[in-house]
């Protein structure tokens, strides 16, 4: 899986390049639109990360651009600019996801899954983690065949460790995966914890492995 | 009260006093020449009757005229003298008494002394007075009128450009309008004024564009470090060499990133709020809205054991930028259960326009004149940042409601609604 990031702040670009790189995907990086543009006619990519206020333009162009000449290609906008018509205007054009500065790593990572699942397979494609068989496109969940109940924000949880699979997410980025601007909302943490009990709980009954781990007063990693 | 009918009536009230004076003046002058008049004819009258006196010398004790005009009675008084007097006396022709003015005076001739006494009419001149003075009245309150009319039409006219000035400003929004261009007027004072209001208007303009600028570059330009800082910790935290210390530090690093970040978008949208950059509104219902972050929310009331009683029959509508009533409900409710106590209650209700939400809490009556004021944290071991409150008061000015806070019952009461009709009139 390639993808294109572009970022004109470098060290961003660098953090999510080596974030993803470690998913295992092929990252290309662009700091300007005329090199984002290069890029995009010159090879095809599966997914474009693109932030709007680059130094030599807007970021909105490249999308036009791009659904030009790859309209396969997923669009993930990338701004800092938390204003609804960028937001707007963005998904006019086509792009298909909007995060807005700062985000989650994780949650970068599980909205490139989930766009890719919905592009290549279109949302067809079932998770397999040992004897767990994850259909995202009907939001369900099976154990040895027999399918496990969970509450829609038990589901969402779930897709989340999954897509970041040995990764330590932070009670942060859960909170703010499961309730997006609302995540500070009172005692969100104390919600995490209790939802990821639950789950913890479900698949520990069914499965006889416990998934999860704590890491010190930080967040959780899904081990499989 | 408006400006025309201002200067009509104090334009009425000193027109109203000159006349008035000049009338009284008038009618003082009018008086005096009669009077002179009168005088001078009795003088005429009087020198006439003393040539005739030393002409022909009287046979009888008195003499008196046929029309009662003239007596002249023989007298033993040496003394000359002269008397003016007013009289009334009985008139054959108009068979009523009617006034006169009366000319006393001595002559001395051919050795004797007469008392002359001489009578003029005033009826004629009074009648004079009266139709001069009632005429001069007719004429005033005519010129009055007239002026009054001229008065209203002139200023109606010269007045006109500035109501549409007026209505030009009143119109005008900041952030939503074109530039504003007035029509030239030809009265020299209006078009310096609206050439003033002209270059005020596009100077608020740039300046408000300029701070729109400035706080999305503010965003810009804090949110991408702290972007930098936040993933970069984070991918130090996936690092699984790091022991429990590290971790430690790192983490409470994370943290405050994270904090940073939360207070640098609350900030942003507090001035947002305040610049007005929020232009677009429409009619929200606040009771459906309500429930549906009440439905969002469940799973955290269940958590807290928190009771939730809802009467929302009323329905109550403001309106909003849907974005501001969302942060603005999601703030007061997540304030309700902030602050709320374990299996404490909520109470959300809707009267005749207003919605009040109430919690139970540890805390006792909270000091009003600090409540909405930024970082005015009244508990100090909370995850809040002491916005939360100043953003929902922010958002209901911005929109002409009242956000009031009231210690009920054991209960803290924030209500919502429309500000009294005196003040938004103001």
């Amino acid at each position: 899986m390639k993808i294109l990031v572009i970022e004109d702040e470098a060290a961003l670009c660098e953090t999510m390049v080596a974030y993803l790189e470690e998913e295992g995907y092929r990252c290309e990086q662009a700091g300007t639109v005329e090199l984002g543009s290069e890029k995009v006619n010159l090879y095809e990519y599966d997914c474009m990360l693109v932030d709007i206020g680059l130094p030599d333009g807007s970021g909105l162009s490249l999308i036009k651009e791009l659904k030009k000449c790859h309209p396969e290609t997923g669009i993930i906008i990338i701004s800092a600019k938390n204003s609804l018509d960028d937001k707007i205007s963005g998904l006019d054009l086509g792009a298909d996801d909007y995060l807005t500065k700062p985000f989650h790593l994780p949650e970068l990572n599980s909205r490139i899954k989930s766009l890719l699942r919905r592009r290549k397979f279109e949302g067809k494609q079932e998770l397999v983690i040992e004897e767990i068989i994850i259909q995202p496109e009907n939001r369900q969940v099976f154990v040895g065949g027999e399918q496990l109940p969970l509450t829609r924000k038990e589901f969402d949880l779930l897709m989340f460790f999954v897509s970041n699979r040995g990764r330590v997410l932070t009670k942060e980025s859960i909170a703010e995966h499961l309730w997006g601007d609302f995540a500070d909302s009172a005692d969100s943490f104390d919600f995490v914890y209790s939802h990821i009990k639950n789950l913890r709980r479900k698949l520990l009954e069914r499965t006889g492995t416990d998934y999860f781990q704590n890491v010190y007063g930080t967040g959780y990693t899904f081990i499989a | 009260m408006k400006l025309q009918t201002k200067i009509n009536i104090r334009f009425l009230a000193v027109t109203f006093l000159v006349f008035s004076v000049a009338g009284v003046l008038f009618y003082f002058a009018l008086d005096k020449v009669v009077n002179q008049n009168i005088r001078e004819m009795l003088e005429s009258r009087k020198a006439y009757i003393i040539l005739n006196l030393q002409q022909n010398t009287p046979t009888s004790e008195s003499i008196e005229s046929p029309d009662h005009s003239i007596f002249i009675k023989r007298t033993e008084k040496t003394e000359q003298y002269i008397v003016f007097s007013d009289t009334m006396a009985y008139d054959q022709e108009e068979k009523e008494l009617i006034p006169f003015r009366k000319m006393t005076f001595s002559v001395h001739s051919g050795g004797q002394h007469y008392e002359v006494i001489l009578l003029q009419s005033l009826l004629e001149s009074e009648d004079l007075q009266m139709i001069i003075f009632s005429f001069m009245a007719a004429l005033f309150g005519i010129v009055l009128l007239a002026l009054f009319f001229l008065n209203r039409w002139l200023s109606n006219k010269a007045w006109n450009p500035f109501f549409k000035s007026l209505s030009v400003l009143n119109n005008w929004k900041i952030g939503e309008s074109q530039a504003v261009s007035f029509d030239r007027t030809g009265i020299s004072e209006f078009d310096q004024l609206n050439s003033t209001l002209e270059n005020m208007m596009q100077k608020i303009q740039t300046d408000f564009v300029n701070l729109k600028e400035f706080t999305e570059n503010a965003s810009h330009e804090i949110q991408t470090p702290l972007a930098i800082i936040k993933s970069k910790l984070e991918m130090v935290l996936q690092d699984k060499t790091l022991n429990d210390h590290q971790y430690q530090r790192i983490r409470a690093a994370f943290e405050s990133a994270n904090r940073l970040s939360k207070l640098n978008e609350a900030l942003l949208l507090l001035s947002k709020i305040e610049n007005r950059q929020f232009v677009d509104s429409s009619e929200i219902d606040f009771c459906m809205l309500i429930q549906s972050r009440l439905e969002y929310l469940e799973e955290l009331f269940a958590l807290k054991q928190i009771e939730v009683t809802v009467h929302l029959e009323k329905q109550v509508t403001f309106s909003m930028n849907p974005l501001l009533a969302d942060i603005l409900i999601n703030n007061l409710l997540s304030n309700a259960l902030r602050h709320n106590v374990k299996k404490g209650k909520i109470i959300i209700s809707s009267e005749n326009q207003g919605i009040t939400i109430s919690n139970t809490s540890e805390q006792a009556e909270m000091d009003v004149s600090r409540l909405f004021r930024r970082f005015a944290k009244q508990t100090t071991a909370s995850e809040s940042n002491g916005l939360g409150l100043a953003i929902a008061h922010e958002i209901c000015n911005n929109y002409d409601l009242e956000l009031n806070y009231r210690y009920l019952n054991g209960m803290h009461c924030m209500t919502i609604r429309q500000k009294s009709q005196i003040s938004t009139n103001l």
